[in-house]
């Protein structure tokens, strides 16, 4: 499924157990290679995920770890762990 | 290089020929593949570009992206061919 960038922004971020893990704020890529490596996620209020790695008061999660992305973007939980 | 991905919207598209292609307007994803497989231009070239408007580029053109974006020149050959043909036909 192909989608456009801008589509994406300011999308809700879940986690697979229905987590709310905040906003899409921006998407890091390799731009000479076109590979996506993470999203960044702006934290909802009062969240608290120790599965997370947090840079800067921002989520920063693997895009290894994106489901699906269509009314929400959802993450994996388990694939999570594992980086 | 690693960056966001909103830094590269705004950019100004060149080839590496030095000719002016258009403005990058947003990027296209593919999710299954998670990489980017193109570039929506505004603002392009219509001496390169023959469209009323829609214009993705394949991001596989990209050869760097730092102040502009330089993408390999694929419109030269168009044209040549273009010429070619007319060249053919008037013989």
């Amino acid at each position: 499924m192909r989608v456009f960038a801008r589509s994406l922004a300011k999308k809700t971020v879940l986690l697979s157990d229905g987590t709310v893990v905040g906003i899409l704020h921006n998407i890091t890529a390799d731009l000479r290679t076109g590979m996506l490596l993470n999203i960044i996620v702006k934290p909802a209020k009062n969240t608290n995920i120790p599965e997370l790695e947090k840079q800067d008061g921002f989520y920063v999660i693997p895009f290894e770890t994106v489901k699906s992305i269509s009314d929400y973007v959802v993450v994996d939980k388990k694939l999570l762990k594992k980086y | 290089m690693i960056s966001e991905i909103s830094s590269i919207i705004g950019l100004r598209v060149y080839t590496d020929e030095g000719r002016y292609v258009g403005k990058v307007e947003d990027l296209v994803i593919d999710m299954e593949k998670k990489i980017i497989t193109g570039i929506a231009m505004i603002e392009y070239n219509r001496t390169l570009i023959d469209k009323k408007s829609g214009v993705i580029i394949p991001y596989r053109l990209v050869k760097s992206v730092g102040d502009i974006v330089i993408v390999k020149d694929v419109f030269k050959k168009k044209k040549e061919k273009e010429e070619e043909k007319r060249a053919k036909i008037s013989f």
